[in-house]
């Protein structure tokens, strides 16, 4: 016998701070999801007031109700000191990537650019999809694919006829996950980016330019 | 305290025309380099940084909170969504043949593909 309502403390199937309820279709509320949707409200709104709060609540759990998600856990988590780490290096990374693609552009450095695959060592899917977003942000990275299966990013680099780029840019991408990572992952995410880089088995072989 | 709203409105205005160049300096960018993924890293790099720029002009001729709270969703949405987009460019690119791989020193990525012919 189910009750109506469940909570996930009681329940480990369902996602961490979510309760379930309903009698035949069960329907699963994910509490963090709709903060975040009712404080997209408020601000579109751009005045506090409850009216726009309780609105934000009625509209955020419509929203979803009808467009139901499945019931997995996604492996967010917020880590404060992360996502600050996160954001002041992206921040000085984008301004370095800007001046860079700039004076690329400008002077027309000759350059041959390059797709190297960088093995990643986060295995969840959230955590792929943050890394590749953040890697858009290096210094003349622009990621074409993501190997889902072998966690593999694959990274158009600007400046690749030296070897030393290439090993920097490599390098990068690895950071930017480890930062990541440690900004929204799970603990055991954490722990595997913690461990050194793969080999790039890749490279091997590669022709010295 | 007039003398530190001007200075804090000028230094607005400077973000608010630095912001606009870098965005400029993006689409020169994307005029003069040579192929499509080399354009998408014009297209997305400058034209993040002159809008975060851009916002936060816009946040210090407003000062106000909720203000800052709405600039901030636009730049998280901005920086969320803006290599998507470049993503789907460069593969879409990519898988049709639009790449022209000579042109590149080597290609990690087509060895996967074909299998390392």
């Amino acid at each position: 016998m189910k009750r109506v309502l469940g909570f996930s403390f009681r329940n480990a199937d369902l996602p961490p701070l979510s309760f379930e309820f309903g009698t035949r279709r069960r329907r699963v509320l994910d509490l963090p999801l709709i903060a975040w949707l009712t404080v997209i409200w408020v601000l579109l709104w751009s005045t506090l007031t409850w009216a726009n709060v309780l609105t934000g609540l009625v509209v955020s759990v419509a929203v979803c109700l009808a467009f139901p998600l499945p019931r997995v856990d996604l492996g967010l988590r917020l880590h404060p000191w992360g996502i600050l780490r996160l954001a002041g290096y992206l921040f000085y990374d984008m301004y370095t990537s800007a001046v860079k693609v700039t004076r690329q552009t400008l002077f027309g450095l000759p350059h041959r650019a390059a797709v190297i695959g960088v093995p990643l060592r986060c295995r969840s899917d959230l955590m792929l999809a943050a890394t590749a977003v953040a890697v858009s942000n290096v210094p003349g990275g622009s990621i074409i694919e993501v190997r889902r299966a072998t966690a593999t990013v694959f990274v158009h680099v600007l400046d690749a006829d030296r070897p030393e780029e290439l090993e920097a840019a490599r390098r990068q991408v690895w950071r930017v996950e480890e930062l990541t990572v440690r900004a929204f992952g799970t603990r055991d995410e954490i722990a595997r980016v913690a461990e050194p880089p793969p080999p790039p088995q890749l490279a091997a072989g590669r022709p010295a330019p | 305290m007039n003398l530190w709203l001007q200075i804090v409105d000028t230094a607005g205005a400077v973000l608010l025309l630095i912001g606009a160049a870098t965005c400029l300096l993006g689409v020169i960018g994307m005029l003069r380099l040579p192929d499509v993924l080399s354009r998408s890293h014009a297209a997305t790099k400058p034209q993040t940084l002159g809008m975060i720029l851009v916002l936060a002009g816009v946040a210090l001729r407003l000062r106000g909170g909720m203000e800052l709270a709405t600039l901030a969703l636009i730049a998280f949405f901005q920086m969320l969504t803006g290599p998507v987009a470049s993503h789907l460019v460069a593969r879409s690119a990519y898988r049709t043949g639009q790449v022209d791989h000579s042109e590149l020193l080597f290609d990690e990525l087509d060895e996967q593909l074909t299998g390392g012919k």
